[in-house]
């Protein structure tokens, strides 16, 4: 009897945290479906009766309500999707040589080097924003590509590094000693033998990364806020303080939510391996 | 790019029964044993991989030196001079621009709130984040698909999130207001936001623990899947009941858990700026220290007091991190 009473508390118990994790991605869904009218109701409708696509027509420039409120919606996801792949691959690339170096390899100050980049991991935002803004202006790199993406990687390295470190202490040496013994250089072996069976590890960086990338917002208020390479959320921002209706509001919002989503639906077990390897965000 | 303060040590601890530092020497040849680096250990023999390692490394480190720990050293000494791209030219004044911020109302009213952050961030995302450990540490049938969705609030930019809650808090159509209206406890619609100061930085703080709870629960479930099951076998035979199990064993069991849940709750707290610009704006009633930093730097263009407010505020991040560490980390023997 105790028993099933505890089951039950716990059933509700889950309930409720499934209804808050996912409430307001379905209310901005569902308010993004809506009229305007319809959206405006009190008291308010918990499930949209005849959804329209109108809020997306107009964000994207073909509805009626066209777009000049929200425009530049599309520029916006092509310069978040450049911005956030670019800090991924840059980031993975030179975290996963360095990591492995770290791991395996045995060099002057190695101990004194990994824990000043692994200590940059405790510097708060405030540490380095206004100064990046002063370099990246000297160096003609704000609103460009490269100048956020330079900012992403600089800030996304030390957590990469720290997971494959990680990845590459749990891996068993043996596996470049055979490689070794068969006659292949330190970089043969990294690159034939070391790569291929990190790669759990590596999609797990990846992923955290993007994800992490995807989110960033007062970097490129700062640096990158020109339509020509405004991310997403900035742009969401924008149309946010605007006065535009508040169907297509929620409609950018579920723009910029849906590639995040897709990727927590499908690849949840990466990030729960990034998450816990590095245990960070 | 911040908010990671405890995650070497801990990690260390945790990962240790995997391996990673203890057995890691076994699997190496006897040759490369002697001179493997240790943390906090001496090299012996350096330099016999010759210049292969510095060039994997170089990026790395041309990376970290110019863009994190060059900016942070330009912070400390830009803290202690008069910056402002309207009034040149840059001098020296000591201590002059943190008079000048304390001087300022607004910015010592956003150091308090954002102590409000930092305490509702901290006790609400340790708290939920625990709960919901708990709630998924035994395997259950749909638990994989219930950790998705726990998840995917930590995966979503917190910019847009404050968009999506603003819109539940909206005073005049707003979801929030309509459901406590139905529920008769509100009278009539309310201006949640921007009202009542402690009230406000509640909600916006909400906004953020629901972003960084799923974070806390991860990190609570790793630690309550460490604990070894006969302990939990050895008091369900002496009978005790699930408080008292997991107030004397899973709760002290989990304690470098909830440490690393609580430094980084407390440090990303410590940085709320996202939800804040997207709910409060520039308003004082809800303002954060990164709120205020930004708006007094790149708004009011007074970059002498942006960088003496950001090297406090550093300082005051990286201190409490510190500080909760030693406080609350500690190891555990089971």
């Amino acid at each position: 009897m105790k028993r099933r009473l505890r089951g039950s508390g716990r059933v509700v118990a889950l309930a409720l945290v499934v209804l808050w994790s996912l409430f307001p991605v379905y209310w901005a869904l569902k308010t993004s479906l809506s009229t305007n009218a319809a959206a405006q109701q009190a008291p308010a409708q918990l499930i949209v009766t005849h959804p329209i696509w109108a809020s997306y027509q107009a964000l994207f420039g073909a509805g009626p309500e066209s777009a000049d409120a929200a425009g530049g919606i599309a520029r916006a996801l092509v310069n978040i999707v450049v911005e956030t792949t670019g800090a991924t691959l840059l980031t993975l690339a030179i975290a996963v040589v360095g990591a492995y170096a770290f791991a395996r390899l045995r060099f002057r100050l190695k101990g004194a080097i990994f824990y000043v980049v692994i200590a940059t991991l405790t510097l708060p935002v405030y540490a380095t924003l206004i100064p990046l803004y002063r370099i990246m202006s000297d160096l003609h790199l704000v609103n460009t590509y490269l100048g956020i993406i330079l900012v992403y990687t600089s800030g996304f390295l030390p957590l990469a590094l720290w997971i494959m470190y990680n990845v590459f202490m749990a891996l068993p040496a043996s596996i470049e000693e055979a490689a070794r013994i068969d006659g292949a250089t330190t970089l043969q072996a990294f690159r034939r033998v070391v790569v291929p069976t990190a790669r759990p590890g590596i999609v797990a960086t990846a992923i955290v990364t993007f994800l992490f990338g995807w989110g960033q917002f007062i970097f490129p208020l700062v640096l990158s806020s020109s339509s020509s390479t405004e991310p997403l959320t900035v742009l969401l921002a924008a149309i946010d303080s605007r006065n535009v209706p508040y169907t297509i509001i929620n409609a950018a919002a579920i723009v910029a939510v849906a590639i995040p989503a897709v990727i927590v639906f499908f690849l949840n077990r990466w990030i729960v391996t990034g998450i816990t390897a590095g245990s960070l965000k | 790019m911040a908010e990671r303060a405890a995650g070497d040590d801990v990690d260390q601890h945790r990962a240790a029964p995997s391996g990673r530092y203890l057995y890691n020497e076994d699997r190496r040849p006897a040759a490369k044993t002697r001179s493997r680096w240790l943390p906090g250990g001496k090299q012996t023999r350096p330099g016999r991989d010759g210049a292969l390692p510095y060039l994997m490394i170089a990026p790395l480190v041309v990376f970290i030196a110019a863009l994190a720990i060059y900016p942070t050293v330009l912070t400390i000494i830009e803290a202690f001079f008069h910056s402002d791209p309207l009034t040149p030219p840059n001098r020296f004044v000591g201590f002059g621009n943190f008079a000048g911020i304390f001087s300022n109302s607004q910015v010592r009213t956003s150091f308090e709130n954002t102590g409000w952050y930092a305490l509702f961030g901290v006790v609400l995302t340790v708290s939920l984040g625990t709960g919901i450990g708990l709630l998924l540490q035994r395997p259950f049938r749909g638990r994989g698909i219930i950790l998705a969705i726990v998840i995917l609030p930590w995966a979503l930019p917190g910019v847009v999130e404050g968009v999506i809650w603003s819109w539940i808090y909206n005073p005049t159509v707003g979801v929030l207001n309509s459901v406590l209206k139905s529920l008769h406890l509100i009278g009539q619609y309310q201006l949640f936001i921007g009202t009542h100061r402690v009230e406000t930085i509640l909600l916006i703080s909400l906004v953020q623990v629901w972003q960084i709870t799923p974070l806390a629960a991860l990190i609570v479930l790793a630690g309550l899947q460490s604990i070894p099951d006969e302990l939990y076998e050895g008091a369900s035979v002496d009978g005790a009941s699930w408080h008292r199990v997991v107030r004397s064993i899973t709760l002290p069991l989990i304690r470098p858990a909830l440490a690393i849940a609580t430094v980084q709750a407390l440090v990303i707290s410590l940085n709320i700026f996202d939800q804040v610009y997207v709910l409060n704006a520039s308003a004082t009633t809800g303002s954060s220290l990164m709120s205020t930093t930004y708006f007094i730097t790149f708004q009011d263009l007074n970059f002498g007091q942006g960088y003496a407010l950001s090297l406090l505020a550093t300082v005051v991040t990286v201190l409490a991190a510190v500080l909760i560490v030693k406080v609350l980390y500690r190891k555990v023997e089971y």
